[in-house]
């Protein structure tokens, strides 16, 4: 089985965008590095040559920043196989009333939460690995 | 006068370096360099064309800012609306080696990195400066 392709909006406009990439980064470079990688969504929105060969038919999980899910939507429409997909407020409900920083930078409560959300991912991870999908 | 409309679009591409060096930058720009003058659009909504961010880029001078020399975001705003108002290659910057280095957490941003993030939002807003000043 290749690498799980894990992939964030990276919206930039508030702090959804900057939380979503730091747990995806959690995820792909820390909690499970042999395991996943992740692709540059803007490279994946382009539909070049080069990243279909490397989304089409793959095994992807999306962290999205908001409900419009560009993440999941470009994923699938590039023909990546999204088998799990989150948005960022979906876990808000524990932290309301905690400030998590701006689209630059995180404060403390900003990274547990990112802590938080790249936990959810890895268990994604563990869980696709056994094969419970 | 065109304050306010003009709009910049970095790659935050998540695979490499460059990627968090054009996102910092842009931010930069938005909070510290030109505060309330800089529009910035979400690239993978631009892209999926429901947010009115094609519009604005049809309409009002835009600025690319890219993590290296794929050059995503300066394509998707040609492909999808309107040739640019100019472009920054980060990789142009800090060399291609360089941009495309394992991504950047921004916990692990460096007093190198942040110069790589001055350089890249210094060239940015001489672009922007140059769009303002032939607007007036």
């Amino acid at each position: 089985m290749s690498k799980i392709k894990v992939i964030p909006c990276s919206g930039i406009g508030k702090v959804f965008g900057l939380l979503a990439r730091e747990s995806v980064l959690m995820v792909t470079e820390e909690k499970c590095p042999s395991d996943t990688e992740t692709l540059c969504l803007a490279h994946v929105v382009t539909g070049d040559d080069e990243v279909v060969a490397k989304i089409k038919g793959e095994t992807c999980i999306t962290m999205d920043g908001c409900a419009k899910y560009c993440a999941r939507k470009s994923v699938e429409e590039t023909g990546g196989i999204v088998v799990k997909s989150h948005k960022v407020p979906d876990f808000m409900k524990a932290h309301r009333g905690e400030e998590h920083g701006t689209g630059t930078a995180l404060t403390d409560d900003g990274w547990k939460y990112a802590e938080e959300l790249a936990e959810i991912l890895a268990e994604d991870v563990k869980e696709i690995k056994a094969g419970v999908n | 006068m065109i304050t306010n409309k003009i709009g910049v679009i970095s790659c935050s591409g998540e695979e490499c370096l460059g990627g968090t060096i054009s996102r910092l930058a842009v931010r930069k720009m938005m909070e510290e360099l030109k505060p309330g003058m800089v529009s910035t659009l979400c690239l993978p909504l631009f892209i999926a064309g429901d947010g009115g961010e094609r519009e604005f880029a049809e309409k009002y001078p835009t600025i690319a800012v890219d993590g290296c020399s794929k050059c995503c975001a300066k394509r998707a705003i040609e492909k999808y609306s309107n040739k640019v108002a100019g472009s920054v290659d980060v990789a142009e910057i800090i060399g291609e080696v360089k941009a495309l280095e394992k991504p950047l957490s921004t916990r692990n941003v460096t007093d190198e990195h942040m110069e790589y993030v001055n350089k890249t939002a210094a060239k940015t807003c001489e672009i922007f400066d140059d769009i303002l000043i032939k607007s007036i």
